[in-house]
């Protein structure tokens, strides 16, 4: 069982964009049981939607969503100004870590899941966010 | 930035099956993060299989998980598997772990397999999935459709996850194409026996491998105590532009026969000796070795008749001293043809010539070999493939083929069929009221000059010679 605590991560907000529902089920599972808190948007539009109301501290996208795709939803965010810091994860089936990097992403991680992965990832972004923006630690 | 396997596209990471033979066949292993069927009919050797896959991959901080489906007791999975080399006790219940789920299957029905599996996935992170058997689920839905959509499900979530799957089953070759498994699966290999004689062979077979190439066809093995032993089917290597033929010659050691080939066979060419029983045709290949010997040239010599002791005083009668021989460079291959698999025969061929020390063979006879083989077109494309290795190896070889003709003009049907893929041929013949007059003719020899003419071949205490 993967119940570890996560210091710095405590408190942190985590929007995922995903629209398989059997990833979706076990991120949220993994990442509740790391200490974070998840919110679901099922395709890019929504979570450009959510994001803007939520402000979360990560933003974990799939290329493949509907409406939006991950790489545009992370261009959109880059150029809005109240969250142009939000940490922007990569996360897919596709190939696509230059593509990921050239659309501002922070991170990008290949699938399938892997927990010990995708956590460990989250909170190195976190952390690193921490010592760029004291202001903005959670732990 | 923090990338993982990002923009790696050509290639993606395998799992060993704990059988280096069985990894070639799949180029690699199987794919990781992938679903797998291992589909055979009942004593094929699935679980063998997948035992053995499991106990290579234990170990690492993330368990495998062994999950029945017919309400089999941990005791007498564990009361067999414990017979084998590869089992590891100190893996079972950490490293290794076995679950039952046949109750609960028999109580909620297939539906209950998906969420299962999701909490399995929650509590335990296993790297490796092993359901055994699949097939059974089957037995909980009346109709194939009930089940797609609990495929579906099952497919979807064993892709979202990093782990590997292994759905083993008693398919037949119909159930391809009825369940569904079959095309959300990203490999299926199946096993399979087939009788021979009064003996049965086991092959096996990749029918799909998604994304990766593999050695396509029947792989032969055989179930020992370290488990599975596969044999490879055997293809013609792609000759190497840096090859070139030997340009030395070699004796085949038979006084007067060399002169008959303008000095000796071409080195690293094959050697096709015919005759019927009786003729001398193992004596010139005795010849042949001890020739090499002499030449410092190690040999094999693979033989289906005499066993090594056998072989040894044969050897010891024409001059050759057994011990001498053997630190010398001889190395017999023997096996019984009784229980002679050729699949077997010549993966043993190929260890021995692995090292490259091995400059000459023999094989004494390739009718024991045909008759291993079962049928003509198997025989003749091991014998090509064996033909072309040596040759890009540069191993001059000698095979003898008992003629049911005796006529010195010409060779036979199945004679023709061997002759055309070597490089010469020589016959032997019988002939006098009392047929104890030897005659040999060499009958062809690729780019060489030789000596049409009909000859004596004389046999005695010390040996052949051609007069």
């Amino acid at each position: 069982m993967n119940s570890q605590s996560a210091p710095s991560g405590k408190h942190a907000i985590i929007l995922v964009v995903e629209r398989d529902p059997h990833i979706r089920a076990l991120e949220a599972f993994f990442l509740n049981e790391a200490g974070f808190g998840v919110e679901f948007a099922a395709d890019g539009v929504a979570a450009l939607e959510m994001a803007r109301e939520m402000k979360p501290d990560i933003i974990i996208t799939e290329v493949l969503v509907p409406k939006l795709d991950g790489l545009a939803l992370c261009r959109a965010i880059r150029k809005e100004a109240t969250m142009k810091d939000t940490v922007v994860l990569v996360f897919s089936i596709l190939a696509a870590a230059t593509r990921a990097r050239e659309a501002g992403a922070d991170a990008f991680l290949m699938k399938p899941l892997s927990e010990q992965r995708l956590v460990d990832t989250v909170r190195s972004l976190l952390d690193q966010r921490a010592v760029s923006s004291p202001s903005a630690d959670l732990a | 930035m923090i990338a993982s396997n990002g923009n790696h596209t050509g290639t993606f990471a395998r799992i060993t099956t704990g059988n280096p033979q069985a990894d070639f066949v799949l180029g690699g292993g199987l794919p990781s993060n992938s679903i797998n069927i291992v589909m055979g009919e009942p004593g094929t050797g699935k679980t063998i299989f997948a035992e053995q896959l499991l106990f290579a991959n234990a170990g690492g901080g993330r368990p495998i998980v062994y999950v029945s489906t017919l309400s089999e007791p941990m005791s007498k999975m564990v009361s067999y598997v414990q017979r084998f080399s590869y089992f590891d006790a100190d893996r079972l219940g950490t490293d290794i772990q076995y679950e039952d789920i046949g109750p609960l299957l028999a109580s909620d029905g297939r539906a209950a397999l998906v969420p299962w599996l999701t909490e399995l996935i929650k509590n335990v992170s296993p790297k490796i999935i092993i359901i055994d058997s699949f097939r059974a689920i089957h037995d909980l839905a009346s109709s194939i459709p009930e089940t797609r959509g609990m495929i579906s499900e099952l497919a979807g979530l064993l892709s979202a996850y990093d782990t590997t799957t292994l759905l083993l089953g008693e398919y037949t070759a119909d159930d391809i194409q009825r369940y569904p498994e079959f095309a959300v699966s990203d490999s299926i290999i199946q096993l399979a026996r087939q009788p021979r004689s009064t003996r049965d062979e086991r092959f096996l077979r990749v029918l799909k491998l998604r994304g990766s190439s593999y050695r396509e066809g029947q792989h032969a093995f055989v179930i020992t105590d370290d488990g599975i032993q596969l044999f490879p089917r055997l293809v013609s290597p792609r000759v190497a532009t840096t090859y070139t033929p030997r340009a030395d010659r070699s004796s085949l050691g038979v006084a007067g026969l060399d002169a008959m080939l303008d000095g000796g066979v071409w080195a690293g060419t094959t050697t096709l000796l015919v005759g019927p029983t009786g003729s001398g045709k193992t004596t010139v290949a005795m010849h042949f070795a001890l020739e090499g010997l002499a030449k410092n040239e190690p040999t094999l010599y693979v033989n289906f008749q005499e066993n090594p002791a056998q072989l040894a005083r044969s050897f010891s009668i024409l001059g050759g001293d057994a011990s001498a021989m053997k630190t010398g460079g001889l190395e017999f291959l023997y096996a019984s043809p009784v229980e002679l698999q050729i699949d077997s025969i010549v993966i043993g061929i190929f260890d021995r010539l692995k090292g490259g020390a091995i400059r000459r063979v023999v094989i004494d006879a390739v009718g024991d070999l045909a008759t291993a083989a079962g049928d003509p077109q198997r025989l003749h494309d091991y014998l090509y493939s064996l033909v072309q290795h040596f040759a890009v190896s540069g191993v001059t070889s000698l095979l003898t083929f008992e003629s049911g003709s005796s006529t010195p003009s010409g060779l036979d049907r199945s004679e023709q069929r061997f002759s055309y893929m070597s490089d010469n041929v020589l016959a032997i013949s019988l002939g006098g009221e009392e047929r104890t007059r030897r005659t040999i003719r060499v009958i062809k020899t690729r780019n060489s000059a030789h000596d049409p003419v009909v000859r004596q071949l004389d046999i005695s205490a010390g040996g052949a010679r051609v007069s």
